[in-house]
């Protein structure tokens, strides 16, 4: 198809009427960079929204909303900025199982103490049984949290180990960065793909990205010069802050022109037919 | 309490990745009904589209810091998530209870007396959308706020698969272009 014949597209576009073939061509030209077509869709999706409004009734206040958004809010912790979705196994935190059985032993230390301490002065066998109690449960609160820090600590290695690979794909000699820019499907998204065939390292980093529904999955693609649209991985966005994942490199020889995220059925698929969410173009060597 | 129309909806957005609270709270009073009214129409299910409502301002709340206004505005891109988000459920809803598509039916808002927060833009897009036929005006509405594919339309509407994709062609680019025409 033409620029002409895929601007005639671009309004069914906006109305997310696309699909095969016509989704696909209209989704390569605007992954090429046309910044005409980009403009007549955000115009486009700008009427939509104008229309959604008014047709909807309006706007105003719902109560009802805002207690929902209420109670994340309450609820809402500090954001844990960066989730990783690799299959690296964390190693757990040899150092800090060790530290925290030794912080239980002495806490059981100090109960037993306390216990035998308060036996030897009381007479009153009921305050030392409620003694005993209430130092058990303090016990128990605290293995707890110790149990809660030790996964955020397995958490955090395997956030490190992630940024080490990331960094391997980023800084080479031969190494590509390049930004992703979010679509109409999703124009609040952002993203960067760093690229390091000298490295064998290829990763994503990706914000922003609504969630998928459970029959669907974000599936990467290369945008080959010669072989087109080629898979480098699935994945899904985490809940919170930025999604780090580790993508197949692209075949060896083959010029990547872009990279491209869309929605597809959750087992993937071989070529993109779901609406694309991001893109952006490698530069030309 | 009224919507604040004296702030802009960017200057709103710049405000919530600063943890301003009462920015949202505006955000949600200029915008709440029309998302779950949106969300609504697409789902019928009032929870559904309330939580719908709330996961897209939530999502704004949480990436304030990140938002491309260079990438259109606020308000299209709430109203576009939002209608993306309720697709996504329905056919997730319908993938686990599959459904012969119902009839979309109009919705009226909770509160029909709330007040817009621009009544002039309002006058604005009715007065575009009163520049397109019945026909193009149904389909758009048939396309905006349901999961129908373009043959499913057709089949609705018993019109021909090529007067449906010309129709909704042009009744959108009308609407744009009358949109346009009213802002200079």
């Amino acid at each position: 198809m033409d620029h002409a014949e895929i601007k005639d597209l671009i309004p069914l576009k906006a109305l997310s009427r696309l699909d095969g073939d016509e989704a696909s061509a209209v989704d390569e030209h605007l992954a090429a960079g046309c910044d005409e077509c980009e403009r007549e869709l955000a115009s486009l999706t700008e009427a939509l929204a104008a229309m959604a409004i008014v047709e909807s009734g309006g706007d105003g206040l719902s109560d009802r909303i805002w207690s929902r958004l209420q109670a994340r809010l309450d609820a809402d912790r500090p954001p844990q900025r960066i989730e990783y979705r690799t299959v690296r196994e964390p190693s757990r935190g040899r150092g800090f199982a060790m530290l925290a059985s030794a912080a239980v032993a002495a806490v059981v230390a100090i109960v037993v103490s306390v216990v035998f301490f308060n036996s030897r002065m009381r007479t009153d066998s009921s305050d030392v049984s409620n003694e005993i109690a209430a130092l058990t449960a303090r016990v128990i609160e605290v293995q707890r949290n110790l149990d809660t820090t030790g996964n955020q600590l397995a958490a955090l290695e395997a956030k490190v180990a992630q940024t080490t690979d990331l960094t391997l794909a980023s800084l080479g000699p031969d190494s590509q960065v390049v930004r992703l820019a979010g679509l109409p499907a999703s124009p609040s998204a952002t993203g960067s793909v760093a690229l390091n065939r000298t490295e064998g390292t290829a990763m994503l980093e990706v914000s922003g990205l609504p969630p998928t529904p459970d029959d669907k999955v974000y599936e990467v693609w290369w945008i080959g010069e010669k072989q087109g649209p080629l898979k480098a991985g699935l994945f899904e966005p985490s809940s919170h802050g930025a999604t780090i994942v580790s993508l197949d490199l692209p075949p060896p020889g083959e010029v990547v022109l872009a990279s491209a995220i869309t929605l597809e059925p959750s087992s993937g698929v071989e070529e993109p037919t779901g609406a694309m969410y991001l893109k952006g173009d490698f530069p030309r060597r | 309490m009224p919507a604040d129309n004296r702030i802009s909806d960017e200057a709103l957005v710049s405000g919530m990745a600063a943890g301003d609270q009462d920015a949202l709270a505006t955000l949600n009073q200029r915008y709440g009904l029309a998302l779950s009214a949106v969300a609504d129409r697409i789902l019928r299910d009032k929870a559904d589209a309330e939580e719908v409502a709330a996961d897209v301002l939530w999502q704004l709340w949480r990436e304030a810091s990140r938002f491309d206004r260079g990438r259109g505005s606020v308000g299209a891109w709430i109203m576009m998530t939002v209608r993306s988000r309720a697709i996504d459920r329905l056919r997730a809803r319908k993938a686990r209870e599959p459904r012969v598509g119902d009839p979309v039916e109009h919705i009226a808002a909770e509160d029909p007396s709330s007040e817009i927060h621009s009544s002039e833009q309002r006058r604005k897009v009715e007065g575009a959308l009163a520049t397109l036929n019945d026909g193009e005006r149904d389909l758009l509405r048939l396309a905006y706020f349901s999961d129908l594919s373009q043959s499913e339309i057709a089949e609705r509407t018993s019109l021909p698969l090529g007067t449906v994709k010309s129709r909704m062609r042009s009744g959108l680019i009308r609407l744009r272009d009358a949109l346009q025409g009213s802002i200079e």
